[in-house]
């Protein structure tokens, strides 16, 4: 009799078992299918939450700055090597893109302001080239050229951005912002449109202030 | 015997319970960076029109552009912008002879609220006039834009328009 009951109460618990489980089931698939809807109809550029801030925080962070050799406007190759010792702001931007216009006029402040420490910031257009077709691709250096030139910047500009971008976690979202320390290391990222505030605070962490 | 029995029925309700659970519970909903989760734009409708073959036709494009993005319209104000375009390749039978925008909303970033920018949001519509020879076309169209929010852009992009045109 003993032995019946504990038996019946035994399939009474799994049958109820189940029964949560597959409402949990439900439950969950509804919520998902309701996120998985939401992010399709909205299409929101979402951040990072595991910063705890909101903030994007880049795997690199931490890490040493990949190595690039860029050209700048003028043919030269400029690499972040030569850099080393200073604190680098390296700053991708592009000429269609309106929030990069609004940081640069404080980057260039922060620059002249911050340089004599021993900080320079490269700006690393990430414009698309031609590059198999001449015409085209003097004429969107020449664009960029022209850009830079309308925003006073005093710091190397750099091209070809898209050939780095891997490296860098890629560049779907402008502008991106990496923070270089005197040792060559990661120290903050930025991506988005911040204030010139969050900007010095994180020149200052990389100069080590 | 008897606790040998008990503790099994424990160890397997135990066990029928953690396989139950659903496996989400197991897994967080973290992102590893900031994407954008959709299409910034996408084509609505119509997907299929039948037209008067050889006769240009007016036909009203809807695409909607994803909530909290914009992208900017036809005409920006500052040529440094990218416009919205809308464009047939060559080769698909019908053409496109002219192609009307909507006026682009005034929009401004919060960071620089004196400059007016010239967007898209929501919904647009494009009138695209068209002309088809008589059959059936699967026409693959294409929208080029160049979206962003209130704090960052990105890259320029081009989208499929795909249409079934019937001329009769």
């Amino acid at each position: 009799m003993k032995r019946n009951t504990i038996v019946l109460g035994a399939v009474l618990f799994i049958l109820s078992t189940f029964a949560w489980a597959g409402w949990a089931n439900y439950e969950y698939r509804k919520q998902a299918a309701e996120r998985l809807l939401a992010s399709v109809a909205k299409g929101e550029l979402v951040v990072d939450a595991s910063s705890g801030d909101g903030k994007y925080v880049s795997p690199l962070t931490g890490k040493p700055a990949p190595a690039f050799a860029l050209e700048d406007l003028t043919g030269k190759k400029v690499s972040l090597a030569d850099y080393k010792g200073k604190a680098v702001l390296v700053n991708f931007w592009a000429t269609w893109c309106a929030p990069c216009k609004i940081e640069t006029p404080w980057l260039v402040e922060l620059r002249n302001q911050y340089s004599a420490q021993g900080f320079e910031v490269l700006g690393i257009s990430a414009d698309d080239l031609d590059k198999d077709d001449v015409k085209k691709l003097a004429d969107e250096k020449k664009e960029i050229g022209r850009t830079a030139d309308q925003l006073h910047i005093p710091y190397p500009v750099l091209i070809d951005g898209g050939s780095i971008d891997t490296a860098y976690g890629g560049l779907d979202e402008l502008p991106m912002s990496f923070y270089v320390d005197r040792n060559g290391t990661v120290v903050a990222t930025q991506m988005g449109l911040s204030s010139k505030d969050e900007m010095e605070a994180n020149i200052k962490k990389a100069l080590g202030n | 015997m008897y606790m040998a029995g008990k503790r099994n029925w424990v160890s397997v309700a135990a066990t029928l319970l953690v396989l139950a659970m659903p496996s989400g519970w197991a897994q967080s909903d973290t992102m590893s960076h900031s994407i954008l989760a959709g299409s910034a734009v996408e084509f609505q409708y119509p997907e299929q029109i039948t037209v008067p073959a050889g006769k240009t036709t007016t036909v009203a494009l809807h695409f909607r552009v994803a909530q909290g993005l914009h992208i900017n319209s036809h005409t920006p104000r500052d040529q440094y912008l990218i416009p919205t375009a809308f464009s047939i390749p060559d080769g698909t039978g019908v053409q496109l002879s002219d192609a009307v925008y909507p006026p682009g909303k005034d929009f401004t970033l919060p960071a620089a609220p004196a400059d007016k920018l010239s967007v898209y949001t929501d919904e647009f519509v494009i009138q695209a006039k068209i002309v088809a020879p008589a059959g059936n076309h699967l026409v693959q169209a294409k929208l080029h834009f160049q979206a962003c929010n209130n704090a960052m852009c990105m890259p320029p992009k081009t989208i499929p328009v795909a249409i079934d045109v019937i001329g009769k």
